[in-house]
């Protein structure tokens, strides 16, 4: 109990800093939904359409394209809140079309589509390449009803609907679509899936690490040496430090976790796993705080180490950019990135959520994320209690 | 709390010794404190006073000798031992963005307190040091001897048989000062053992029963004050602003048992005297009976300072 004593001092000065209620739960949080938003996502294409007087022909094309598998279209009222919605990113791209639509059609005259978009991007490829497709389609059944009633097989509306018919009794040109290699991990994720899971990590390691400023604080005040004053023995004292920087890290993991989840819709895989990869981790930014913290001689020298390694191993691990990205770049720096225990962390988190994996898929990663924490510990402890009793 | 104090010594230590690389900072120190005794470790900077009670304390390992308090041998991981003792560092070893209760009440569970015994300590803790109106402020707000007072209540939590007080009154106001002094008589009346650490001479000589001398980590001396003034062969000077019958007063003075010298001077007689609180009765009774007319009188006591000069060839603030 006295080690939870102990903790609860260290929990209590933290928790009495108002700022770092801010910097540990909120920032993070403000982070995935930033970066989120700017990413936009993996989501599916949003498409917006707009026809002055609905026709029997708009009517078509907006189905057809309603019809497409992952494009999502929106009906908006007007050309200006079309526009508008471009530029406010709530969708990709709008489809506006001309009043008299089917009359221009029908009378043989040409119709020009407004299509508005933004930057060129991956999922502006697809709305174009699903627009072109839908109006090649109403497009060459037009042309069609149109050689038919030229060359006399009747009026243009009878052979319109014999054209639409055999369209649709013709069977069609079928694309079989084979993947080769690896399935790309970020494929498929949510917008804020990956930043959930790259900003998790990193704030863990980071903020705990930070936590290895108190405990120098603790030891240059000379209060750790006065537990070891009392009738507490030195594991007693070191136990508690840990377990401190623990449920700091644990209480900040749980919160984001939480929040992006509950917030965001942000998809964890099999929850009960993430948070087991969630604690283990939590575990070894603590032993990596108790080693710094037995290293150092300053307070503001253990600050400015622990932000300088937990944002170069975050960058280095795969938590500012996707190890997905690193692995096509490189496998020597794919390799190398697996020198740090957040590439572990985030291969775990990957596997959950990319591939649906299960404990099994797992452990391994569970395993080296231990030995990280066993090293850090051991290594740790040992050396406070080297210059707190020699 | 439990102690075997069957010789009537709360502390026994002998021979420790302690090394950091090739520099010997405690050579052999040994000494013992009885229950109700203050024990004055007397020492400049660097003598080997902190080192040595780290030791006694736990929280250094020793490279030889033994400890024992109450009977309980003293390491790092003695927690029986521990339980008997209550550290006041030289350096404030508080929690500055706690206040004075929850910085109380962390280190009273630490000594194993809980519960409502826990909140009547640090309440009478509190009023021992004075700082009960002030409990639930920041102790980061406290004046300097707010903090000292607090960092000595720690110390007292847990009623321990050995109390060490590293010197304590270190960039100390005088009224503070005093005050902690005063507490620190009243313990050692209370029958606690009192080990106090000190380069002040004065506080030295105030507080303490015992002494021991210590410079480049050995005693050099120990013994009461009185002890250790003789043992150096220091003596009380009187000086007496007299007129009369001077050379007749300095003659039969000079007789006197316990009186080294009389000389008569421009002012009075001077007089070299074994103790001069003893003599001064007698001194000022032959002094009337012979002529002489005494109208002020001058006693330097022979002092530590003097003493510590002796021993060790240098000053105590050196």
């Amino acid at each position: 109990m006295k080690s939870v004593a102990i903790a609860g001092v260290s929990l209590r000065r933290f928790f009495r800093d108002r700022s770092n209620v801010f910097s540990v739960f909120l920032f993070p949080i403000l982070l995935v939904l930033l970066l989120g938003s700017m990413q936009g996502g993996a989501s599916n294409p949003r498409l917006g359409f707009h026809v002055e007087t609905p026709d029997a022909f708009s009517t078509q094309l907006l189905e057809g394209l309603e019809g497409i598998d992952g494009l999502v279209v929106k009906e908006l009222g007007s050309e200006e809140a079309a526009v508008r919605a471009v530029e406010r990113g709530e969708i990709e791209a709008a489809l506006m079309l001309p009043d008299g639509y089917a009359a221009t059609l029908q009378s043989g005259g040409e119709v020009e589509l407004h299509y508005v978009s933004r930057t060129q991007t991956e999922q502006l490829q697809g709305i174009n390449t699903a627009i072109g497709s839908v109006v090649g389609q109403q497009s060459t059944i037009l042309r069609t009803a149109r050689f038919a009633e030229e060359n006399g097989a009747g009026a243009f509306d009878e052979a319109l609907a014999i054209a639409t018919e055999a369209q649709m009794v013709l069977p069609p040109v079928e694309v079989v679509a084979s993947t080769a290699g690896e399935p790309f991990a970020l494929a498929g994720l949510g917008q804020f899936d990956i930043y959930a899971q790259t900003m998790l990590v990193l704030f863990i390691f980071l903020t705990t690490l930070q936590g290895a400023a108190a405990l120098v604080q603790s030891r240059r005040l000379g209060v750790t040496r006065r537990m070891l004053s009392t009738p507490t023995p030195a594991r007693t004292v070191l136990f508690g430090e840990g377990l401190s920087r623990l449920a700091i890290a644990l209480v900040q993991g749980l919160v984001i976790f939480l929040g992006t989840w509950l917030i965001f819709g942000v998809d964890w895989g099999n929850p009960l796993l993430a948070l087991v990869v969630l604690a283990v981790f939590a575990l070894v930014s603590s032993g990596a705080a108790m080693l710094l913290g037995a290293v150092v001689s300053n307070d503001q020298q253990a600050g400015g180490l622990a932000t300088m390694i937990g944002l170069g191993l975050a960058a280095l691990g795969g938590a500012m950019f996707p190890l997905a990205v690193f692995e096509l770049l490189s496998t020597t720096v794919w390799r190398v990135a697996h020198i740090t225990p957040h590439a572990w962390a985030l291969e775990s988190f990957e596997e959950l959520v990319g591939f649906g994996g299960g404990f099994g898929d797992i452990a391994g990663f569970l395993l080296i994320l231990l030995g990280y924490a066993a090293v850090f510990f051991t290594l740790g402890t040992w050396r406070l209690r080297a210059i707190l009793t020699r | 709390m439990g102690s075997d104090l069957s010789n009537g010594n709360v502390l026994e230590c002998s021979d420790i010794r302690k090394t950091f690389g090739d520099f010997v900072a405690v050579d052999g120190v040994g000494f013992h404190i009885g229950a109700g005794e203050t024990y004055g470790l007397l020492g400049p900077n660097g003598a080997g006073k902190t080192t040595t009670i780290s030791i006694i304390a736990g929280l250094l390992e020793r490279d030889g000798g033994t400890v024992l308090i109450a009977g309980e041998a003293m390491d790092p991981e003695a927690t029986a031992a521990k339980r008997h003792v209550g550290l006041v560092p030289q350096d404030l070893a508080i929690y500055p963005d706690l206040d004075a209760r929850e910085n109380l009440r962390f280190f009273g569970r630490l000594y194993g307190l809980r519960g409502s015994e826990l909140d009547h300590r640090v309440d009478e803790v509190l009023d021992i040091i004075e700082l009960r109106d002030r409990a639930n402020d920041r102790s980061d707000e406290y004046s300097g001897g707010m903090k000292r007072r607090l960092n000595i209540g720690i110390g007292l939590l847990h009623h321990p048989t050995l109390l060490i007080l590293d010197e304590p009154t270190v960039g100390v106001d005088p009224q503070s000062r005093n005050a902690i002094l005063e507490s620190v008589e009243r313990l050692g009346e209370e029958g606690m053992a009192v080990l106090y650490t000190t380069h002040y001479m004065e506080e030295a000589e105030r507080l303490c029963d015992r002494i021991g001398i210590i410079d480049h980590g050995t005693i050099k001396a120990e013994g009461t004050q009185r002890d250790l003034v003789q043992l150096v062969g220091q003596r009380d000077r009187v000086r007496l602003v007299a007129t009369g019958n001077l050379a007749a007063g300095s003659a039969a003075l000079g007789e006197l048992p316990g009186i080294d010298d009389a000389a008569v001077t421009a002012q009075g007689i001077d007089l070299i005297v074994e103790n001069a609180h003893d003599e001064l009765p007698e001194i000022l009774s032959v002094a009337s009976r012979t002529g002489v007319s005494v109208g002020g009188v001058d006693v330097d006591t022979a002092n530590l300072e003097a003493v510590f000069l002796h021993l060790t060839g240098r000053a105590l603030r050196e």
